[in-house]
């Protein structure tokens, strides 16, 4: 397993957010973790990426133990995520936010093959690599931030929401942008409130509700699942 | 208000203001890169000032030099400046550094209120300056006669000397290599990267504490740099020279907009240039608050300064 996490619980100051949630990755997979606003969705990436430090549970990442590892050492080790959002740096080109994705490599040209290769997945990006960031529409800025992320050579891919806040169009064709990264090899761990989209393209999925998971299963069973279709995806 | 006597010194004072103003400018660096990257004002920035004008000094003596020793001819004068900008350069940046280690970091992983950074900035500060006073004595020290002014050629009848060309090439010098590094290397790119979104940079894999202590080390190179040019253009200096300058640099930083490195150069230019200006129309007593009313005039206009706040925006 690439990813695993046992029994984590995080706490807001005197608010517990999560109440030892456990699941997995498996190498080459896209597992979706979906759940209703304040479920504790990003909570659960911040745990992972190491923004926020856990209260007690272990998370381990390619066989190694990183619950206590500072955050910036879990994007050397092959873990990145892509911020929920508008995450980007608004001050730095296009250009200069995806050389910050690959801050951590020396290699110079791997980094111009993968920066070719992000510009095939995005064309847009590179159209637009010596705008400043901050002045990207919202659908570029998603796309950035997938970008960038890319840079790092992750061999897990955390996304926050890619889909928020964007027109129906665009967000197909993130998801089938995050679908043909998949195929080239980079696993990927997807929050999303978009269920069906989601479930739609993953593995597998776990389903958060107030800090604990309560179902979990392959895509497909999710989206069949009569209390999933009631609760998050809109089919009464 | 006497405008004879403006008009009359005018080119002697614009000279003699920019190079008091270049090492504003460098003095000012340090306040607008840390509080680029952690929205702190480190009042003990002054005292690192302070620390490499006796750095230069300590430096020369080491090598047998004094402010009684003759002037060496041009070779090894020019040996003595680079080793003694160095010495000073080292001197500011080791102390900026334990100042960070010291009086910030323990209170940062201990996510401390802003204002407890406030009250640790102005304890560094006394604690230095007064380190620094019991050492010497509370006596000036005098420089070595390095360098003697001459003239190297004249704009409007005033005497442009090598000493001020000197001044003004070191400070331009390294704000250029400075701004280059930021906006150019990679590690630059980090310390932008930080100062605009902390969290998202520590997901690209920067290492806040790294960044911050390069910004501290960064700051207080410049500020050793500024520390041997006010060396040698007062002669010498004494454990209280980092109060009155810092206040200055410090306005000087608000007044380019803190945080942007190029508002630091050009807060510190029009500082050093309307500090003469006012002198000569409305004479000497007025010096010192020129920076306060000018600070106050432009703050009314532009709040964030003439450029505008940010590390990050450094190339708008």
């Amino acid at each position: 397993m690439l990813l695993e996490i046992s029994d984590v619980s995080l706490l807001y100051g005197r608010i517990q957010a999560l109440h030892g949630i456990s699941l997995g990755v498996d190498e080459g997979e896209i597992v979706a973790l979906i759940g209703a606003n304040g479920a504790g969705k990003s909570t659960t990436m911040r745990a992972i990426s190491g923004i926020r430090p856990v209260a007690s549970g272990r998370i381990r990442f390619n066989g190694d133990d990183i619950t206590k590892l500072r955050a910036d050492l879990r994007v050397v080790r092959g873990l990145c995520q892509a911020p929920e959002g508008r995450g980007i740096f608004p001050g730095m080109t296009v250009l200069e936010n995806l050389e910050m994705g690959a801050y951590t490599r020396r290699d110079r040209a791997g980094i111009a093959a993968d920066l070719e290769r992000v510009f095939g997945l995005f064309p847009r990006l590179a159209e637009r690599r010596k705008q400043v960031g901050g002045t990207l529409s919202g659908g570029e800025q998603q796309m950035l931030t997938i970008g960038r992320a890319l840079m790092s050579q992750p061999k897990l891919l955390l996304l926050d929401e890619p889909s928020m806040g964007l027109a129906p169009m665009l967000i197909q064709q993130i998801f089938s942008i995050i679908s043909e990264i998949n195929s080239q090899g980079t696993t990927i761990l997807l929050v999303e409130q978009n269920a069906q989209q989601a479930l739609a393209r993953a593995d597998r999925g776990y389903v958060l509700e107030t800090g604990r998971i309560v179902k979990s299963g392959t895509g497909t069973e999710l989206l069949h699942d009569p209390a999933v279709k009631e609760a998050y995806l809109g089919v009464a | 208000m006497n405008v004879h006597a403006f008009l009359h010194n005018f080119w002697e004072n614009t000279i003699s203001g920019l190079a008091q103003g270049a090492i504003y400018a460098l003095f000012a660096l340090g306040y607008t890169l840390v509080y680029g990257v952690l929205r702190l004002i480190n009042f003990a920035h002054s005292e690192v000032f302070m620390l490499g004008t006796f750095g230069a000094i300590i430096t020369w003596q080491a090598l047998g030099l004094d402010q009684d020793s003759p002037t060496p001819s041009f070779g090894p004068v020019v040996l003595y400046l680079i080793v003694g900008l160095a010495g000073a350069m080292v001197f500011s940046a080791v102390t900026a550094t334990i100042v960070e280690r010291v009086a910030y970091r323990p209170l940062r992983k201990r996510n401390a209120p802003v204002l407890a950074f406030l009250i640790s900035a102005i304890g560094a500060s006394v604690v230095l300056s007064e380190l620094v006073g019991v050492l010497s004595r509370r006596k000036p020290r005098g420089v070595p006669r390095l360098v003697q002014p001459e003239a190297v050629f004249t704009i409007g009848g005033a005497e442009v000397t090598n000493l001020t060309i000197g001044i003004l090439v070191v400070a331009f010098g390294l704000m250029f290599a400075l701004d280059r590094f930021i906006n150019r290397s990679r590690l630059g790119r980090g310390v932008r990267a930080v100062a605009q979104d902390p969290n998202t940079a520590a997901l690209m894999g920067v290492n806040k504490d790294r960044v911050i202590m390069l910004i501290f080390i960064l700051g207080g190179l410049m500020a050793g740099a500024a520390a041997l040019l006010y060396d040698l253009k007062i002669g010498g200096t004494d454990f209280f020279a980092g109060f009155d300058l810092g206040i200055k640099a410090f306005a000087a930083a608000v007044l380019g907009g803190i945080g942007n490195l190029r508002g630091a150069l050009v807060g510190g230019l029009i500082l050093g240039i309307l500090e003469p200006y006012t002198s000569s129309l409305f004479g000497t007593q007025w010096t010192a608050v020129t920076a306060f009313v000018v600070l106050i005039i432009i703050l009314l206009f532009r709040p964030n300064g003439i450029l505008g706040e940010s590390l990050g925006r450094a190339r708008a």
